[in-house]
């Protein structure tokens, strides 16, 4: 994206060069009010993660989100005919299917002392963990980025800039949520997030975007 | 006149598609298989995956070795502009290096559609399929991680530095592994992709730190290179893991050698790349965006054995 805004001005400065013009800027960029684009892939897409997240991030996790009970239903039938139905994922072959979903469950597990902190939630009244709630800083996964239509790997420089997508939208999920300060095993977790699927849904590893606890 | 192997093997691959059957092709032209060296048996798997999708889909093929040279590469795909070959798959000899030839087919009229590796311009070959490297390597380091008892010296093998690949590959280990404070990099070496280099890096790795216990390696064939430094130093203690799925290191695997690996479907990826030249040529469109990701898959000792020629029986 930023490359297609660089291209123009690159071949504006080309063409001045060439033909013998000076561009005189008014102002320098820092001065007009525009911001200085960042410089490395971390920043800048950190930025476009925040950029995007309100107007066009959480929009496609409202109208998506399918409740977790019910998706489990389904994916039992036919993991394809869920994905259909309601997953999200980029074009191409072999790509698994992610899904935002909604739930609630006891939580039967805490790591809060941990960069890769979580929560093991019981949704199905077994009084297991089937439910793996990330709470960070540290969130595995390319669930949030590959369920984004408006997101294409072909929009991004390579696959190096196209991860720190993928760990930015995870930050700025990280950054939404209010982490619990104690130990909430035996409280009830709500909870709504993205997840990609790999066999069954029995147990799924889920990217929070909204969470509350008690109640 | 001498001749390197290298040249052997080229001369023998282009007499060998001069001489292909003309009853097999049905006259739907000529595509060009660029790669890095078959010495390593991933781009061997890419070629021969190639090739049989293209003989099976009525093209005739030229398969043609860059060496990882960007202008051996150059020079070969001048060679399959001038045999006015209808598309070219190419796994490439760079990243920025790349984007003129294919620049320069695409002025031609021939659209390249690549494998493996990514170049830095979209827009210009009509498929980049590459493996999700990031993902795999994630995957890879987690096992390593868990093998290693989350705690210890490690070294880890990287690729050569033009190649994305090799940078992804690193970063998707660290994500995981920096996230455990017991585990130590006390060495990180490029050992260029090479099984010979892995094996002279690892000697030196191993005499300046005797106590190490575990390398994460950016992929197989360095694998196979630092496992024989290992064995020949008698540390065949050392948790090793690797990265591609080659066969070597498969039975490695079973022998309880080598102890994990990451397979990226080359051989799929490579029929996949030829399936949507064919479609482009058809019809003008390969009904999916430029650049695709294909998920990796973690081989362990639990399914070694299924794994031949990069791909997994189900």
């Amino acid at each position: 994206m930023l490359r297609q805004i660089a291209r123009p001005i690159l071949a504006a400065a080309a063409f001045a060069c060439l033909s013998g013009f000076t561009i005189v800027w008014d102002k320098p960029a820092s001065e007009t009010g525009e911001k200085a684009v960042p410089q490395t892939d971390e920043a800048r897409m950190a930025a476009y993660a925040q950029e995007n997240w309100q107007n066009k991030v959480v929009p496609v996790i409202e109208e998506h989100v399918v409740p977790l009970a019910k998706l489990r239903g389904l994916v039992a039938e036919s993991a394809d005919k869920a994905g259909e139905a309601y997953g999200l994922r980029p074009e191409g072959e072999a790509n698994p299917w992610n899904f935002a979903v909604s739930g609630e469950g006891k939580i039967v597990g805490a790591k809060l002392k941990s960069r890769a902190a979580k929560l093991e939630v019981d949704t199905d009244g077994d009084g297991k963990g089937d439910v793996t709630i990330q709470l960070g800083p540290v969130i595995r996964g390319t669930a949030l980025r590959d369920a984004m239509p408006f997101i294409n790997f072909t929009d991004f420089r390579d696959q190096i800039e196209f991860a720190k997508l993928a760990n930015a939208l995870n930050d700025v999920a990280h950054g939404r949520l209010s982490l619990p300060e104690s130990d909430p095993t035996g409280e009830t977790a709500h909870f709504e997030g993205v997840f990609t699927l790999r066999g069954d849904a029995a147990s799924i590893e889920l990217v929070p975007t909204k969470l509350t606890i008690g109640g | 006149m001498t001749m390197t192997r290298r040249e052997f093997v080229s001369a023998l691959a282009v007499a060998a598609c001069l001489l292909a059957s003309p009853a097999l092709a049905q006259d739907k032209g000529l595509m060009a298989i660029i790669t890095p060296s078959h010495d390593n048996p991933f781009f061997k798997a890419e070629a021969v995956g190639a090739e049989k999708r293209a003989k099976e889909l009525g093209y005739d093929t030229i398969v043609l070795v860059h060496d990882d040279d960007p202008n051996k590469q150059s020079e070969m795909f001048d060679t399959a502009i001038a045999r006015g070959a209808k598309a070219i798959i190419l796994d490439n000899a760079g990243a920025d290096a790349t984007v003129a030839p294919v620049q320069r087919a695409k002025d031609a009229g021939i659209p390249s559609f690549l494998i493996d590796r990514e170049i830095k311009e979209s827009g210009i070959a009509i498929s980049q399929i590459v493996s999700n490297n990031y993902q795999g390597a994630q995957l890879g380091a987690e096992k390593f991680v868990e093998l290693m008892g989350e705690e210890g010296p490690y070294v880890e093998l990287v690729g050569r530095e033009a190649d994305t690949n090799a940078g992804i590959r690193s970063s998707g280990y660290h994500d995981i592994i920096d996230q455990y404070p017991d585990m130590k990099m006390v060495a990180q070496q490029s050992a260029n992709w090479s099984q010979t280099e892995a094996y002279e890096k690892m000697e030196s790795i191993l005499q300046a730190n005797p106590k190490i216990k575990g390398v994460i390696s950016g992929n197989d064939t360095m694998a196979m290179g630092a496992w024989a430094a290992l064995e020949a130093a008698g540390r065949t203690d050392v948790i090793l893991v690797g990265f591609d799925g080659s066969n070597d290191v498969r039975d490695s695997i079973i022998k309880g050698g080598i102890k994990a690996t990451v397979l990226q479907p080359a051989y799929r990826e490579a029929q996949l790349a030829v399936e949507q030249a064919d479609q482009y040529l058809k019809t003008g469109s390969t009904g999916q965006q430029e650049k695709q990701l294909m998920d990796c898959i973690l081989i362990d000792e639990t399914n070694a054995k299924a794994l031949e020629t990069f791909a997994l029986s189900e």
